[in-house]
């Protein structure tokens, strides 16, 4: 066992000629997806006006294994397989018996997990024969992630940014330009749904529901565009499952196996991505015992603090409706800097695997997410996004339990993007700033308790 | 800005210090129970970190402005006032006046509450006015946090210390009356006394872009009310006593309620069921109610929840309505400025039971997490 070796890595031949499928392993199916005026579960028809056909059937495939296109395939080949770390020197810091792998996604040209899944989707669409992609985004790599995927395969692309990191993160902006996107502060005047939103509250710090919103309008009343959305849905999850597929061969390779999976929450794709390989191995009986944890924001705590029930999975309550742990699609989260993390709900097939106990969650405050950060910096090095220092923060703990157990455990985490447009936040947390922000669950459960039901 | 009236009420405070809860009329009480005048040290405090911001200063003789400019070593002021050996509110109208003739931009002052008030008297919007706190009670919103915050202010007023502001944030803050004679029997009887104009305070910390305007105050303070409103609402069963202060008033506006600024109120289901509740009247309704639960703000940045002008809510009502059945506001900005919080209610282990962190709601379905400082003396 070579198990003080640092980078663990594969060959490129070795990149995964499958994706993998968890719906093939959940002891159920999903709850289907419900069309937001019908009430009734959605067709793929329903889908069309703003999906290609083949995202549409993987979204709502049965089967285990999904082949990669070899143009796919191709442009991962750019910075994939990624590396996986030994965090010796974090563990030796920590004083640690645990072992710490990290899967370090921040190589590829956007710096994040994302272009996993843009790659594959802008594929798809071009092979459609759509002129261009809207979406939006929340801290700025999802919308260069697919400004970077668009332009390999000659596709426009409009991304509508959540206007509080549209003033954060400039440079992601600048990025989006020079891969030929457009970059719109959101709530922005161009749709019905962003005026509505400027109507009521002009200053308003915008929030990744209003963006889709406005997003999905864009496409759906334009005939040569499609929508493409960075997280929460099944096909954004099977993209994503490189990642994991990646790790447990690498993790092979020095004949280890986690004890312990974990990745940060947004949308729930990144951690989707790193875990559901392991969690297939758990609902199948081949490891029954690995834990999964994911690490979401005290502000903004989907999975510790949501209700699992039905909503919609945009503000203006255009997209279908998603069986998944919400905490009110009206919900405009406190803007923290983990721009990436502000979602009201949450990857329906992650909901239901922490409804089912499969998978178990975590809320951290933003000073405890910039300190792991800042610990992670000044031992591995790498300087990270805030949303991974989540799930570093995770990371951390269990290393420390482990510190205080002696148990020698196996963790390996998600090592979602880099931190270079992050600069800004780092100054905050430096200078005192960063801001502890919660959510007053009992509060607002009563201030919900004589509204309408969503969903349902 | 540059020309800037200066007045200091040089008996400010002597009440507190022996147990008066104010000065007012009370000046030979106050030295017969061995008071000494100490507002001169505060304003020194903050002139001598402005003496230098290149301010042309027009005061009063003697204690009431001079002495501490020569003390703080700050040249070139004009006198344009007299004052007479022992001063009165009449004193501080007649120095106002004096310098609104004098053509002053802005008046700085030291005092407390009275002092503000007879200022506002002659000043009324015309020019902005700032407080360095000095007085017993400070509830009026023309004050400075501390000297140190007030010498900030000035500083951010002046391009000769350093930041040259583009625009200088002024609001209208509120300039209250408190009945002292009511007061000191322990009974909180207040009316609002007028809107003055005040630079609006950026906080500590100085390096910081984000300047808060009246806008954002005002938006946050909106976004709360709001939020606990539709808590109310939504919780029909509930008895909710509304502590003092212009957030919690906005609630029981959105409710359709009035509220008394300074005084404990309560309501349910967004009806008023008791105004400027003393002790015993709060104990009466927790007698007769299921479940009650008070709404109480922070006092900016030196961070008193329970313990200051609060003596109402007794350790006694507070055990009876219990910790977890507390709700704190405060708007972002007052939190900023507020690195802690304390509890002060005279019960120590009652202060412990609030734990290390508390949770302060600071807007719609938003709250903060702020420690709690421990043994604070
Ligand atoms: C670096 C990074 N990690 C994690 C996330 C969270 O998204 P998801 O939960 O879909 O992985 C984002 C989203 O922007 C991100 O930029």
């Amino acid at each position: 066992m070579d198990l003080m070796k640092t980078k663990i890595l594969l060959d490129e031949e070795e990149i995964p000629r499958r994706w993998y499928n968890i719906m093939a392993d959940l002891p159920s199916p999903l709850d289907p997806p419900l069309h937001p005026q019908t009430g009734k579960p959605v067709v793929p028809d329903d889908l069309s006006a703003i999906f290609p056909m083949d995202l549409i059937r993987q979204e709502m495939s049965p089967e285990r294994f999904i082949d990669i296109p070899e143009d796919v395939r191709d442009v991962l080949r750019l910075w994939r397989p990624s590396p996986l770390y030994r965090a010796n020197r974090l563990e030796k810091f920590l004083k640690t018996p645990a072992r710490i792998y990290y899967k370090y996604e921040g190589v590829s040209p956007p710096g994040s997990h994302k272009p996993n899944t843009a790659v594959a989707q802008a594929y798809y669409n071009m092979k459609e024969g759509k002129e261009r992609i809207a979406t939006e985004t929340g801290a700025g790599q999802w919308g260069s992630a697919l400004a970077f995927a668009t332009q390999i395969f000659d596709l426009e692309c409009t991304v509508y940014m959540v206007r509080s990191s549209y003033a954060q993160k400039p440079y992601r902006k600048s990025m989006m330009q020079v891969w030929g996107a457009e970059c719109i502060p959101s709530p922005s005047t161009k749709t019905r749904s962003g005026r509505a939103v400027l109507e009521k509250d002009p200053e308003t710090t915008g929030s990744l529901g209003i963006a889709i919103s406005e997003a999905v309008e864009d496409a759906a009343s334009h005939p040569n565009t499609n929508y493409s959305l960075g997280s929460v849905l099944n096909h954004v999850c099977i993209h994503q499952s490189i990642t994991g597929l990646e790790s447990r061969e690498q993790m092979a390779q020095v004949d280890d196996y986690p004890d312990i999976v974990i990745g940060c929450v947004g949308g729930g794709s990144n951690f989707a991505g790193i875990s559901f390989p392991f969690a297939g191995d758990k609902l199948t009986g081949k490891h029954p015992d690995v834990e999964i944890i994911g690490a979401e924001p005290a502000s903004c705590p989907t999975l510790t603090r949501g209700l699992y029930t039905y909503d919609f999975g945009d503000v203006a309550g255009l997209t279908p409706l998603l069986k998944m742990f919400t905490l009110g699609h009206d919900f405009v989260p406190p803007s923290i800097h983990a721009g990436g993390l502000r979602y009201h709900g949450d990857s329906p097939i992650v909901s239901r695997l922490v409804h089912d106990g499969v998978i178990r969650a975590v809320s951290y405050h933003q000073s405890e997410v910039f300190d792991a950060g800042q610990i992670f910096a000044r031992t591995e090095g790498i300087i990270i996004a805030p949303e991974t220092s989540h799930a570093v923060r995770a990371a951390i703990d269990e290393a420390i339990k482990c510190r205080q157990t002696g148990e020698a455990k196996s963790i390996l985490f998600n090592c979602s993007g880099h931190g270079h447009f992050d600069m800004s936040a780092y100054d905050a947390f430096y200078a005192g700033q960063l801001v502890d922000y919660e959510y007053p669950e009992q509060l607002i459960r009563d201030s919900l308790s004589r509204l309408p039901k969503i969903g349902q | 800005m540059k020309r800037i009236g200066f007045l200091v009420n040089p008996v400010a405070g002597m009440g507190g210090t022996v147990g008066l809860k104010g000065t007012d009329g009370l000046y030979d009480e106050a030295v017969k129970r061995g008071a000494n005048p100490g507002s001169w040290r505060r304003a020194l405090a903050t002139m001598s970190r402005i003496h230098d911001c290149g301010f042309h200063f027009v005061t009063c003789s003697g204690p009431m402005g001079e002495d501490i400019l020569v003390k703080a070593g700050i040249p070139g002021y004009d006198v344009v006032y007299r004052a007479p050996a022992r001063s009165f509110s009449s004193d501080t109208r007649a120095a106002c006046q004096g310098f609104l003739e004098a053509g002053v931009e802005m008046i700085l002052f030291c005092g407390g509450d009275g002092t503000a008030r007879d200022l506002f008297d002659v000043v009324l919007g015309k020019i902005p006015i700032l407080g360095i706190p000095a007085g017993v009670k400070m509830y009026s919103s023309v004050f400075a946090v501390s000297p140190g915050a007030a010498a900030d202010v000035m500083k951010s007023l002046s391009p000769a210390c350093g930041v040259s502001p583009k625009r200088i944030p002024i609001r209208e803050t509120e300039v209250v009356d408190v009945d002292e004679e009511a007061y000191r029997h322990g009974e909180l009887k207040t009316r609002l006394y007028g809107f003055a104009k005040s630079p609006y305070l950026p906080g500590l910390v100085q390096s910081t872009k984000q300047v808060f305007e009246e806008r954002d105050e005002e938006r946050a303070k909106e976004a709360i009310s709001r939020f606990l409103a539709e808590v109310v609402r939504g919780t029909p069963e509930i008895l909710y006593i509304l502590g003092p202060g212009t957030t919690t008033g906005s609630i029981a506006q959105q409710c359709g309620i009035k509220k008394t600024l300074l005084g404990f109120d309560a309501m349910k289901e967004c009806r008023l069921v008791g105004t400027d509740l003393n002790e015993k009247d709060m104990l009466g309704l927790l007698d007769r109610e299921e479940k009650v639960r008070l709404v109480v703000s922070i006092i900016g940045a030196q961070g008193s929840v329970l313990g200051r002008g609060t003596q109402q809510v007794s350790p006694a009502v507070l055990k009876r309505i219990g910790v977890d059945n507390i709700i704190i506001i405060a708007t972002p900005h007052k939190l900023q400025e507020t690195p802690v919080l304390f509890f002060d209610t005279g019960d120590p282990d009652l202060d412990g039971s609030f734990g290390d962190f508390v949770s302060v709601i600071s807007g719609y379905r938003v709250a903060q997490r702020k420690p709690v400082a421990r043994n604070r003396t």
